[in-house]
């Protein structure tokens, strides 16, 4: 599968807490197969993906195509593996932030994960879409999308529902997490070259043209 | 190289393995990535190279600033592109959405800053160190894979040392001692390392092939034995926070009468080891003063002198000698330690030796535990490094350049009076492959002399990236003496400088940004600044320095040095040398890197100079530069590890 053929190697990270379903969510993602078995992931794990992505113009005109080899880390939820999940978290180009909608503590616990990836990511605000999972399971809900979405809108991040077990919506929220990178890729690159104070005119114009969503600055 | 750490204690055998193999499979994944890089990284020089003119707007020909076409005043006018400024013809653009438009080169800079993941990497870098964290989490891992840790303790009259229990077979000598009372608490049993080359009065012990960290000292000091842990070679966080442990500078200069040496490497910590030195930091002598008095004719100083001396045999000025002594003395940081051997300093230690023979040796890479083993068997043919008494006394040292620190430094041992030395050792580096392909083996030869200083005797320089580690066979290769013309250096260290001249005679040199320097400091960072002297001014008014970058690998400087009255005719005698220094408080700064940007003919105003010695890259930006006055000429330079001669 590695063979290098690949325009770019984009790195993601699932986090949550031990039980949402990180590993599941993934194995749905990259195989399309389900696994009902609660089988607690050893620390760190991860599976690779490759996919097309199409670059989409200003009025939806398809653009070229990128060849994007994905590596999905997987980390254990579980406390005591903290010190070592943590230690990935700096490598990832973006967060597949993982809960449980039928247990409301994994949603609360939430704002922790947000606040270790402040700390441990490769910049204070990196790209993350919240994620809650289990969809499927309506009768044992414990927490409401609306709750949720507020949460999300709070972080400034897109929300998704999602379920490992019908694979609903699953592809969709990657996707949305790829489109932040590309995102944030063109505007790193549009803003490092030249710092130019020789003219004020052109990097004016550059600032203006990328607003400032408190990215980081790179 | 100092390494973060994260304490995985609490993972069990099993949960180790499988987390090690999750580990394997991502360095799997990384070679292709970096091999991937590799060829788009070239491909980004070859662009730089072509084109000629970036970053200003203000030069005076009016032509396209890629293809060079002219343009004229109305009618292909040509326009500035938005991010490099240059005017640009309308062949040279690439559209993009909303009308708006990059040059061609631009663009491609994108593009494969995209591609390569350094858009990425660049904003990691004001973060976190080059480690990526599986290494960290790998290293993490193997220190506590190791054997149970046993000390193993030498003690002798002068040192006692204290160290691991991965002791490199051969090496391994085992002996009994009789431990003082309270000493022995720290030892299951004894057993050390014996350097059969010192009188056995004074036994030495030489741990570097030994340790990877370097960890405890010991010293009798007027009867007392003191321990000594310093601090800052603690490598695991917790172990750092743990203030039993740790030495602060100020006690460690009280235990410090004398030089402190015999710095070990331990690969590990024990417990009872801190906890000695906590519990009480000096052990009675009482209990070996007999021993320390029934070695007769012992003589520290010598054998310290002669101790460091080795170690620093780059030094070069008694200033500097001093100063490393200091910092020795307060139980200096491994920075410190690498400050003392200075590569600048190098120039000029080198003796008169016409280099002769040949180094046999082969070398491998075990991937499953990431391990680079240079095995060292014997050398022939060897120059004398003591003339007058046709003697020499060789050893072979080695590094991973651009590495140079004291824990890069790998050692044989000294075999006296040979010119064929046999060796037989066998030289470990830990390190990953990804790492491995862009560092650069220097086996170099040295005559040990007790009492002076030691002598070069050859070197073999071998670029990592192009060996064949499938081949087990034997390497003979001749020993060549050190030259100016200094070797490629394999690691991605850029250095970005952009200059020009202005019209009034002033050469303005603006520096950017340095990537992936080398770590000089605990957690894997540098504090980085530049100097820049205009050569042959080597003084003050030449001299220029940005301000300290601080803990960084990739800082971003973004500092011009202005010299003025410089007229166009003199870009031909003059040269710019930029280094890169890490800034090191209380002692000498340590160097990791330079350029010398000048045309490279050796000669300056009629006369043949050794620091006119730009190469390649070096030239290029001199001499587009001189072509181009007025307008900024960017380029990115790998840096040299050494400077080499001047004056």
């Amino acid at each position: 599968m590695t063979d290098g053929d690949y325009d770019y190697l984009i790195k993601l990270l699932a986090l949550g807490d031990s039980g949402v379903g990180k590993t599941t969510f993934l194995y749905r993602y990259t195989d399309n197969k389900f696994n009902p078995k609660f089988i607690t992931t050893v620390g760190i794990d991860f599976r690779e993906k490759r996919l097309v992505y199409p670059v989409r113009g200003s009025n939806n005109t398809t653009g070229k195509n990128i060849k994007v080899h994905l590596q999905l880390w997987d980390t254990a939820g579980q406390e005591r593996f903290r010190s070592l999940t943590t230690a990935f978290f700096r490598d990832a180009m973006g967060f597949l932030l993982i809960f449980d909608l039928t247990s409301q503590q994994s949603f609360l616990n939430v704002r922790n994960w947000m606040s270790q990836l402040q700390a441990n990511a490769y910049c204070e605000n990196p790209d993350i879409v919240l994620i809650g999972n289990k969809a499927d399971l309506g009768d044992q809900r414990e927490v409401q999308e609306k709750e949720a979405r507020e949460l999300a809108d709070k972080y400034g991040i897109p929300y998704f529902e999602t379920s490992a077990a019908t694979g609903s919506e699953i592809d969709s929220s990657v996707v949305a997490l790829l489109d932040l990178i590309m995102k944030r890729m063109d505007q790193c690159v549009d803003k490092s070259q030249i710092p130019d104070s020789v003219n004020g005119g052109a990097s004016k114009k550059l600032e203006d043209e990328t607003p400032d969503e408190n990215k980081c600055a790179c | 190289m100092a390494k973060e750490m994260v304490n995985l204690s609490f993972l069990t055998e099993k949960e180790k393995e499988e987390i090690l193999s999750v580990l394997f499979r991502d360095e799997e994944l990384r070679k292709v990535e970096e091999k991937r890089i590799r060829r788009l990284k070239n491909e980004l020089l070859e662009i730089r190279r072509k084109g000629a003119k970036r970053g200003s707007q203000d030069y005076s020909d009016k032509t396209c600033a890629r293809c060079q076409e002219t343009l004229g005043r109305i009618m292909k006018s040509g326009n500035a592109c938005r991010q490099c400024n240059h005017l640009v013809c309308k062949a040279c653009r690439v559209l993009e959405e909303g009308g708006r438009w990059k040059c061609t080169v631009c663009v491609k800079e994108g593009k494969l800053k995209k591609k390569t993941g350094d858009w990425f990497f660049e904003c990691r870098a004001s973060r976190y160190a080059n480690d990526f964290g599986s290494d960290i989490i790998r290293a993490s891992l193997k220190r506590k894979h190791e054997v149970p840790y046993t000390v193993l303790m030498l003690f002798n009259t002068n040192w006692c040392t204290i160290m691991g229990s991965d002791c490199t077979e051969g090496f391994r000598k085992e002996c009994a001692f009789s431990f003082p009372e309270r000493l022995a608490l720290l030892g299951r049993e004894g057993a050390g390392v014996l350097n059969q080359n010192y009188p056995t009065s004074t036994i030495v012990l030489d741990f570097q092939k030994v340790f990877d960290k370097e960890c405890a000292t010991c010293q009798e000091d007027n009867k007392t034995v003191y321990l000594n842990v310093s601090n800052s070679f603690c490598p695991t966080q917790d172990v750092r926070s743990n203030s039993r442990v740790t030495v602060d500078e100020g006690g460690s200069e009280n235990l410090f009468k004398k030089n402190a040496k015999s710095i070990l490497k331990p690969t590990d910590y024990s417990k009872s080891v801190l906890d000695l030195r906590s519990g009480d930091s000096g052990v009675d002598g009482r209990s070996m003063g007999d021993r320390s008095r029934s070695v007769p004719g012992l003589n520290v100083e010598q054998v310290s002198d002669e101790e460091e001396e080795e170690d620093i045999d780059q030094l070069v000025t008694i200033h500097r000698l001093a100063n490393a002594r200091q910092s020795l003395k307060s139980a200096g940081s491994a920075s410190t330690i690498g400050s003392m051997m200075s590569i600048y300093s190098e120039a000029g230690d080198y003796g008169n030796v016409a280099v002769t023979g040949e180094i046999v040796f082969t070398m491998n890479y075990d991937q499953n535990k990431q391990m680079l083993n240079v095995y060292v068997k014997e050398c022939h043919n060897l120059a004398y490094g003591d003339e007058s008494k046709k003697r020499s006394n060789p050893y072979v040292k080695t590094y991973l350049l651009p590495d140079r620190s004291r824990q890069g430094k790998r050692k044989t041992i000294i075999k006296r009076n040979t010119t064929d030395p046999i060796y037989n050792e066998n030289l470990k580096y830990d390190i990953s492959e990804s790492q491995l392909i862009m560092r650069t083996l220097q086996l170099s030869v040295w005559h040990h002399d007790r009492f002076g200083r030691n002598v070069f005797l050859g070197e073999v320089d071998l670029s990592l990236d192009i060996w064949n580690f499938n081949s087990q066979l034997e390497e003979c290769l001749p020993l060549h003496a050190r030259s100016i013309t200094e070797l490629k250096c394999h690691s991605k260290e850029c250095c970005k400088a952009t200059q020009s001249v202005k019209e009034g005679g002033e050469l303005q040199v603006w520096i950017k940004e340095a990537k992936n320097l080398t770590p000089m400091k605990v957690g894997g960072t540098s504090d980085t600044f530049v100097k820049g002297y205009l050569l042959p001014f080597k003084t003050k008014t030449s001299k220029r320095k940005t301000p300290v970058m601080k803990k960084t690998l990739n800082p971003h400087y973004n500092h011009t040095f202005v010299y003025s009255e410089v007229k166009p005719e003199d870009l031909q005698h003059i040269c710019l040398e930029l280094t890169i220094w890490d800034r090191e408080a209380l002692s000498s700064n340590d160097f990791l890197g330079g350029v010398r940007l000048g045309i490279g003919n050796g000669m300056s105003n009629g006369k043949r100079v050794d620091w006119m010695d730009s190469v390649g890259e070096e030239v290029n930006i001199w001499q587009r530069m001189t072509q181009y006055p007025g307008s900024w000429v960017e380029g990115t330079l790998l840096l040299r590890p050494k400077m080499g001669e001047r004056n």
